[in-house]
């Protein structure tokens, strides 16, 4: 039987080979034999593949959990095979909050033609400003966010069409 | 009566420190910090909080705690007017400011000092000379303090970007009123110039109130060396040795370390003695900082003071073995210096870390979550300075800093080992931070050999990014994240015989 998991965004298989007398799982081909399975709480664990000592540090997260490992976190989620959907290409035309803060300033007009790399917008997060600029050219179709107006993380400040030349 | 120190090695003092309860005008980690001498010494603590953070931490350990209101937590922490009154409403004989917030606003120190509360800071009048960049920088030229040439102060913008252009590039633009980096940018060809005037003076608005702006020559590859100094108000001074702190991102601070690694011959007192030099001037009383750029030729200039207890104050107290929130304390109680200069020797090497909610793959951008697990390393030589709980949600409200982890060691080699080590052993799960990426900051030859400047971060950045997990190690991530998905775990212990005895089999 097989699960698929994400390690921070992407997805892997991993295989239920043996369960007895020990677990052994495969991944993208490789066999692990997990000799001591470890706790399934949250916090310090340690486990034992192959023979090994692995110590790890896990916190449940919603339906997600974080996975210390070697000093590094990672995000792991469990793909429910019933919801799996195809993901989407990169969006090249809104230009996005990368963090959660306020709108300070609008640089451009609606209907205003622009190229890559100008400044639209300027934002502020946690006493940081920040410029963000077109990820392409063409021209404002509008304004999701207005001067002073706050936006979280990911969210959407301006919308960017693309310029059909007439005649 | 004899108190013991809480760095063990400070001479016990026999005067009595005529302070019942101390209010902490402040938040978070340095609450926490300045709330455990207070212990000591036996003096009640109290703490402020808007209502978002009623439970934490600071307001916890602290033995009363009082709210402020205000529109945003950050201006209820700013409101110096509402916190002298708690002051006196709970009955405190002195504020503690910690840093940021009012540490170094003159009109609070002359607030609390009108209302009859001991201020535990310099005269209001100290912290306005060395608040403004302009009156400091010009009363350390006369003091024989070396100042970094080509100062414009700008009327206005536009005048500014004419005037600023003159002194040639790279320059560096700084808030007039201002620190930590807000308002600064350095601009490198006339091209740039107007924006990020313009940029500069509209965040010194917003976050100093004043939308002064000036320019100077950048010193390319400039180490940062500041000197720990307590002084009597009387003119007496005594410095407890520099610190570095040159690894820097966004003119911030993130590693800091005590003492300086492989400073020329001479140079360390020399920079001591300017910095002593400029107290003993201003009469200057607590602790302070003096901040200096070191270039690559051995000269060094004036940058500012800091006329408070500086966020990596422990580091010095880890290398001289002194207290130094007790000696601010001593001062401003008018019990004078602790000590003398020739008690002051350094004993090893100390590192601090700053622990901040960012995400260090894209460009260190505060980073927002809920921190669902907490794990602290602990040891003799090391001390997490934090007011972090499990369960606890990072907001945009206040500055991404989380924690400080900060170690001490026999000599540098080992207080990098140290940290590095514990660093590992931080475990912060739920929000990003930058704790794996300071390790490997100390793990790099650059750092390990002092080849120090700051815009090291940026030099390096590409051998100091994280890369791609190897193979191994993803393999070990995604059986620890399997086991602890209930459905794979029910697949695997769940199963009766004899299914569970099957081999490889597919659904």
């Amino acid at each position: 039987m097989a699960f698929k998991l994400t390690v921070d965004g992407r997805a892997h298989e991993i295989e239920i080979v043996r369960r007895r007398p020990h677990l052994v799982v495969s991944i993208d081909g490789r066999d692990h034999e997990v000799t001591v399975a470890g706790g399934f709480e949250e916090g310090r664990q340690a486990m034992e593949v192959a023979g090994l000592v692995v110590h790890f540090v896990r916190a449940p997260c919603g339906d997600r959990q974080i996975i210390r490992l070697g000093g590094r976190n990672f995000e792991t989620g469990l793909i429910d095979p019933r919801s799996e959907v195809a993901g989407v290409g990169g969006d090249q035309d809104h230009v996005k909050a990368p963090m959660p803060g306020a709108v300070v300033s609008i640089h451009k007009s609606v209907g205003e033609a622009v190229k890559r790399g100008e400044t639209l917008v300027t934002i502020e997060s946690m006493k940081l400003q920040m410029a963000l600029a077109a990820p392409r050219d063409g021209r404002v179709a509008e304004f999701l966010r207005g001067e002073g107006e706050k936006v979280e993380k990911d969210e959407a400040i301006v919308r960017l069409e693309t310029v059909v030349r007439e005649g | 009566m004899t108190r013991e120190s809480s760095a063990g090695r400070a001479p016990p003092s026999t005067k009595a420190i005529p302070f019942r309860k101390i209010l902490i005008a402040n938040r978070g980690e340095i609450v926490c910090r300045v709330a455990r001498t207070l212990r000591e010494l036996g003096i009640a603590s109290v703490a402020v909080y808007h209502h978002v953070e009623m439970n934490a931490r600071h307001v916890r350990i602290a033995d009363e705690a009082i709210e402020i209101t205000g529109e945003t937590p950050v201006a209820a922490h700013l409101d110096g007017k509402q916190i002298v009154e708690a002051a006196l409403a709970v009955g405190a004989d002195a504020i503690h400011p910690g840093y940021g917030f009012l540490s170094e606003n003159a009109g609070f120190a002359k607030m609390v000092a009108d209302a009859g509360l001991a201020f535990i800071g310099p005269s209001a009048d100290v912290i306005a000379l060395m608040g403004d960049k302009i009156s400091a920088r010009d009363f350390a030229r006369r003091h024989g303090v070396p100042v970094a040439p080509s100062v414009v102060p700008a009327a206005d913008l536009a005048g500014f970007a004419a005037e600023a252009e003159k002194i040639g590039f790279p320059l560096v633009i700084k808030a007039t009123a201002g620190g930590g980096g807000k308002g600064m940018s350095v601009v490198r060809s006339a091209a740039g110039l107007d924006e990020a005037a313009r940029i500069a003076a509209s965040e010194a608005k917003r976050y100093f109130g004043d939308g002064r702006i000036y320019a100077e020559v950048y010193v390319e590859r400039p180490r940062h060396i500041e000197v720990q100094i307590l002084g009597d108000g009387e003119g007496n001074v005594v410095h407890l040795l520099e610190r570095e702190c040159s690894v820097q991102r966004r003119f911030q601070k993130i590693i800091e370390e005590a003492p300086a690694a492989n400073l020329p011959f001479g140079l360390r007192d020399a920079v001591c003695q300017a910095a002593v030099q400029l107290a003993a001037a201003a009469k200057y009383k607590n602790a302070g900082t003096v901040e200096f750029i070191l270039g690559a030729d051995g000269r060094f200039f004036f940058l500012e003071m800091n006329t408070r207890l500086q966020v990596e104050h422990p580091v010095t107290e880890m290398i001289t073995g002194f207290d130094l929130v007790r000696a601010q304390i001593e001062i401003a109680a008018g019990l004078g210096l602790p000590f003398a200069q020739d008690q002051v020797a350094a004993r090893g090497s100390a590192i601090e870390c700053r622990i901040c909610a960012e995400n260090p793959e894209r460009d260190f951008m505060p980073e927002t979550g809920t921190i669902q697990y907490l794990g602290v390393p602990e040891a003799p030589f090391l001390r997490f300075e934090s007011a972090l709980d499990a369960g606890q949600k990072i907001t945009a409200d206040f500055d991404p800093m989380l924690a400080k982890l900060v170690v001490h060691g026999a000599d540098r080699n080992e207080a990098i080992e140290r940290a590095i080590v514990a660093l590992g052993e931080l475990a912060i799960l739920g929000v990003r931070t930058n704790a794996d990426y300071l390790a490997r900051v100390l793990d790099h030859p650059a750092l390990r050999s002092g080849a120090l400047h700051t815009g090291f971060v940026l030099e390096h950045s590409p051998s100091l990014a994280a890369g791609e997990p190897d193979a191994a190690t993803l393999d070990k991530v995604l059986i620890a994240a399997a086991l602890g998905f209930r459905e794979f775990r029910d697949q695997v212990f769940d199963v009766p015989e004899p299914y569970a005895s099957m081999g490889r089999w597919r659904n």
